[in-house]
């Protein structure tokens, strides 16, 4: 019961949160920046409206947008938040999750090379690249909560006695961990310093340019998908800064969301505070978070040993 | 094991069968079908019957002194299921691919080697002796080289296969030193004996069959052949080869570790480090190159490489005592050869319907091809899928319990630790360039708009090419979907295979469940999805326009991305491994009239064989060119010398 309603409650405060980076860049530039509920009115938009179709495009422009959303939204279905255990888990799931969300990436890029929009392509290509990228962070990071405690499932790096934690031994080396999930955050979710959502010129966008051509509902099935996958990152770090799992589970959501509305507004500030980096300057970023969490790993080999 | 050689003859009756009636060009590619088909189901049914298994091996002696015997095990059965499955498929294709009755006589040559083939690569895997194993290896790399050579009219076919020749036939004298070496010590061509060479002279023989399997793979850096060989065949024919007959080399390499039984951590450490190579390289050459056969050559290479990483972490686990780590990698590895047979055959298939329709193979001069050829883009987009390891594809499958291996390795200490965590990373690494090659393969050239206006009046493939594709293509899900009883039996053969490993059961099991579940709960998200659009989308207007140009008002078709630029940017990522070189004429005029620009992206292993070796080997022996003059009195003079000399050697 607990399970399906922090899912539940996870779908519903997926569209809040990035209201708040708005409200956090607003707050920088001195501005009062557009409502907290933004994003629920533009999905409601969205979702009212008609399609229009490229004629350039096929079966699989569809198909996008359904794949994208459904991917993301199984990988909520897997993750515990706020330390309750989550709807479905078994040993390897983070692997079928990450794999799951590849595969959203897969449908994202043809849908956009569907369009045969040369912008659409070069986003898609962009896309591609910094995917493999992150990918190799990522499986860099689970090989470390692997070696901290033997679990390969979300629901076993943050539920039980064992779980993953600052408290827990080799605690220390998620400070690294944490800087470099944040990192593969800002460059999967399409972030600056990666990429800039408000920026107005399509040849320096990666994600947005990918969604030029796709309308009303699709639409809003792709924001709501890039949502839910940007609460599922925020959440993975918000569950490392900070352990809930020795409170009650309402007083442990109430913690979680907090932290998770602080890595929200880290988010913001970031995107406040820094330019986004020349293209050729992006994998070198992703590769410094590989190579915090490639740190780490060699230093809990140190540890453990 | 009557029922086998009795499906055997089937299939070389049905090849020879070809040749006899070539005249009826029908009739005779009719015939040799149904043959063809027969036989294979009769070799599968075979399998299935526990009177044709290992009870009953078969041995002769041939000319007095060469002893040749067939015996089925259980690896032997394995991968046996491929070549009955996937022939027959390439037959049925065939049927459609080569329809031009003028050129009957050829095509029926075409038909009778690839029977050949079928049966050398039966008789490969049930060899009971190394005898046996050679003379059938051979057959298998002389039929596979005379279909390479199948338009031998065309140069650049005739270097292919001049290429793969050597390369085989080097491949077979490695093969034959390490039986040599077998032979030489206990007298004997049986398999039995490797086992009780002493442990040293077990590292030499593996070495060395390793390099001889491994060109036959393609496995870095003996793979050269692979990108010339497969482009320059006719697609069906290069289904076969990469789908099922490079597996023939990791059959070897599976069989030679297994007779010699060797414990030394080395063989798994040294296969694992091949497979990496093999499987990073493999896919980032394959990004590079945009000729569509030429690029599926290169993933076959990246596939090799990702089931020897799973062997390599199989023979890893099995030295260090650690058994969930071995079962599960040798489990998927031999699942993934099982796997890539599908989709790679799958996938050679949709280029060879294109290739027919349109006559182009290079990506950038294609395009949008799904609107004239759904069920040719719709399969080749579920092999594509399957191919990236990504859910709901069979891929996955094999990929996830590779994963799962090396993950369980992640407890050992050392230098195989930092092995394991080196495979778990090339692994993502592997899978996310796959990913991005194949968005390619597929965006570029079955989605967007035709970079020809001719593209646009092009026909789908004909029901004898969309049938074996469909077929594939729904194997593919079918296993994704459904993996339980393919990784139970994978197991099944891997417990009698290495029957000092225990592999907990239920573990296996739940794996199994976990990730149908997992493959099931995605299809059941994407139709929640589905309906949940269908229901906003109900009574809204649907209107449709040209895609838009960002302020720009004469697109042109010319101005996609192509698949060069799509690529280049990782592929420079990875620049040290992979040599791109340009050729731009630039603009120096301020209003320019043409421009050239064209890029390529060159294999180290290709540069680094031409530079220290060919080049080396070819300068020395142009100095000793004077040896050959044309006379032949002085030919038959070296000869009588040599024999002198021999002679002189043996007596005194």
């Amino acid at each position: 019961m607990e399970s399906i309603l922090s899912f539940g409650v996870a779908l519903l405060v997926a569209p809040l949160f990035p209201g708040i980076i708005l409200k956090v860049k607003a707050f920088f530039a001195g501005k009062k920046g557009p409502p907290l509920l933004i994003k629920y009115y533009t999905l409601v938009k969205l979702l009212r409206k008609g399609f229009v179709y490229s004629t350039s495009t096929s079966l699989v422009f569809r198909m996008g947008p359904i794949v994208v959303c459904a991917t993301a939204l199984m990988a909520l279905l897997f993750f515990p938040f706020g330390g309750v255990a989550p709807l479905l888990f078994f040993q390897g799931d983070v692997i079928v999750l990450f794999y799951v969300m590849g595969l959203g990436r897969f449908f994202m890029v043809i849908a956009a090379l569907d369009t045969a929009s040369p912008f659409e392509g070069m986003g898609a290509a962009r896309e591609a690249f910094f995917g493999t990228l992150a990918e190799a962070s990522i499986f860099t990071m689970l090989i470390l909560f692997y070696r901290m405690n033997g679990s390969l499932s979300l629901a076993g790096y943050f539920t039980g006695p064992e779980a993953i934690s600052q408290t827990a031994p080799a605690g220390a080396l998620l400070l690294l961990v944490i800087v470099a999930l944040f990192m593969v955050l800002l460059a999967e979710n399409s972030r600056v310093p990666v990429d800039d959502p408000a920026t107005h010129l399509e040849l320096t966008m990666i994600h947005e340019v990918m969604i030029l051509d796709h309308s009303g509902p699709d639409l809003a099935l792709i924001e709501y998908g890039s949502f839910c996958k940007l609460l599922f990152y925020a959440s993975f770090v918000a569950m490392l800064i900070y352990p809930f799992h020795q409170f009650g589970p309402v007083l442990a959501m109430a913690l979680f969301y907090g932290a998770v509305a602080l890595v929200y507004v880290a988010i913001g500030i970031t995107e406040s505070i820094m330019a986004r980096l020349k293209m050729n300057l992006v994998p070198k970023y992703i590769l410094t978070s590989f190579t915090l969490a490639f740190f780490a790993v060699i230093l809990s080999m140190g540890i453990s040993q | 094991m009557n029922y086998f050689f009795a499906a055997l003859g089937l299939v070389l009756t049905g090849g020879v069968a070809a040749l006899i009636f070539h005249r009826q060009f029908l009739f005779a590619k009719g015939f040799s079908l149904l043959l063809t088909v027969a036989g294979c189901a009769l070799g599968l049914a075979s399998l299935a019957l526990p009177s044709d298994g290992p009870a009953a091996d078969w041995s002769l002696t041939w000319l007095q002194i060469f002893p040749l015997s067939c015996s089925v095990d259980s690896l032997s059965a394995f991968f046996l299921v491929p070549i009955f499955l996937i022939c027959p498929l390439a037959a049925v294709y065939n049927i459609g691919y080569q329809d031009d009755a003028g050129a009957s006589l050829k095509t029926m040559v075409g038909v009778f080697f690839l029977n050949l083939l079928l049966v050398a690569m039966a008789l490969v895997v049930v060899a009971g002796n190394l005898l046996t194993l050679l003379l059938a290896w051979e057959v298998m790399s002389l039929s596979s080289f005379f279909l390479v050579l199948y338009d031998f009219k065309k140069e650049t076919t005739r270097k292919a296969a001049y290429l793969y020749l050597v390369f085989s036939q080097a491949g077979v004298l490695l093969i034959s030193a390490a039986f040599a070496i077998i032979f030489g010590s206990t007298g004997s061509f049986l398999f039995a004996g490797a086992a009780t060479l002493p442990a040293d002279i077990k590292l030499l023989v593996f070495f060395l069959a390793c390099a001889g399997f491994g060109s036959k793979a393609g496995v870095f850096p003996l793979h050269i052949w692979l990108p010339h060989a497969h482009p320059a065949a006719p697609s069906h024919i290069s289904a076969v080869l990469s789908g099922v007959m490079i597996k023939m080399g990791i059959y070897g390499i599976v069989r030679t570790y297994l007779l010699l039984g060797s414990q030394d951590p080395l063989i798994g450490q040294a296969v694992l480090v091949l497979g990496m190579a093999s499987g990073v390289l493999g896919v980032l050459y394959a990004l590079g190159k945009h000729d569509i056969k030429r690029l599926l050559a290169y993933h076959s290479v990246e596939n090799i490489g990702i089931i020897m990483i799973g062997l390599g972490l199989g023979m890893l686990g099995a030295t260090l005592g650690n058994p969930v780590m071995a079962g599960f990698g040798f489990a998927g590895g031999l699942l993934h050869v099982f796997n890539h047979s599908i989709f790679k055959s799958l996938l050679f298939m949709g280029a060879g319907a294109v290739v027919k329709a349109t006559g182009l193979l290079h990506v950038d001069d294609l395009g949008g091809l799904i609107k004239q050829m759904p069920v040719t883009g719709r399969s080749f987009i579920a092999g594509s899928v399957s191919i990236s390891g990504l859910p709901p594809g069979n891929g996955f499958i094999s990929e996830f319990l590779i994963y799962f291996a090396a993950f369980h390795g992640l407890s050992e200490t050392g230098a195989n630790l930092i092995l394991v965590m080196l495979a778990i990373i090339s692994l993502a690494v592997i899978g996310g360039l796959a990913a991005a090659c194949f968005t390619k393969v597929v965006g570029i050239v079955f989605l967007g708009e035709p970079r020809h206006e001719e593209l646009r009046s092009v026909g789908e493939a004909g029901s004898w090419m969309s049938l074996p594709m469909l077929l594939l293509a729904s194997f593919c899900l079918v296993i994704g979907v459904f993996p339980e009883p393919f990784i139970n039996a994978v197991f099944r053969t891997v417990a009698q295979m290495v029957p000092a490993l225990t592999v907990d059961h239920v573990l296996v099991a739940t794996v199994g469940t976990n990730l149908a579940w997992a493959s099931r709960l995605l299809l059941l998200m994407v139709l929640l999805i589905m309906a949940v659009r269908k229901a906003f989308s109900l009574r809204k207007e649907v209107a449709r326009g040209p895609t838009w140009g960002c302020g720009f008002t004469r697109p042109t078709v010319r101005m996609q991305y192509s698949g060069t630029s799509y690529a280049l940017s990782i592929v420079s990522f990875y620049r040290p491994f992979a040599r791109i070189r340009t050729i731009w004429s630039g603009i120096d005029t301020i209003f320019p009239k043409q421009a050239a620009y064209a890029s390529r992206v060159d294999d180290i292993a290709e540069i680094a064989l031409h530079r220290f070796l060919v080049s080396p080997v070819a300068f020395v022996l142009g100095k000793l060119r004077w040896i050959q003059h044309g006379h032949i009195q002085l030919y038959i003079g070296y000869i009588i010398g040599t024999i002198a000399v021999l002679l002189l050697i043996f007596f005194l």
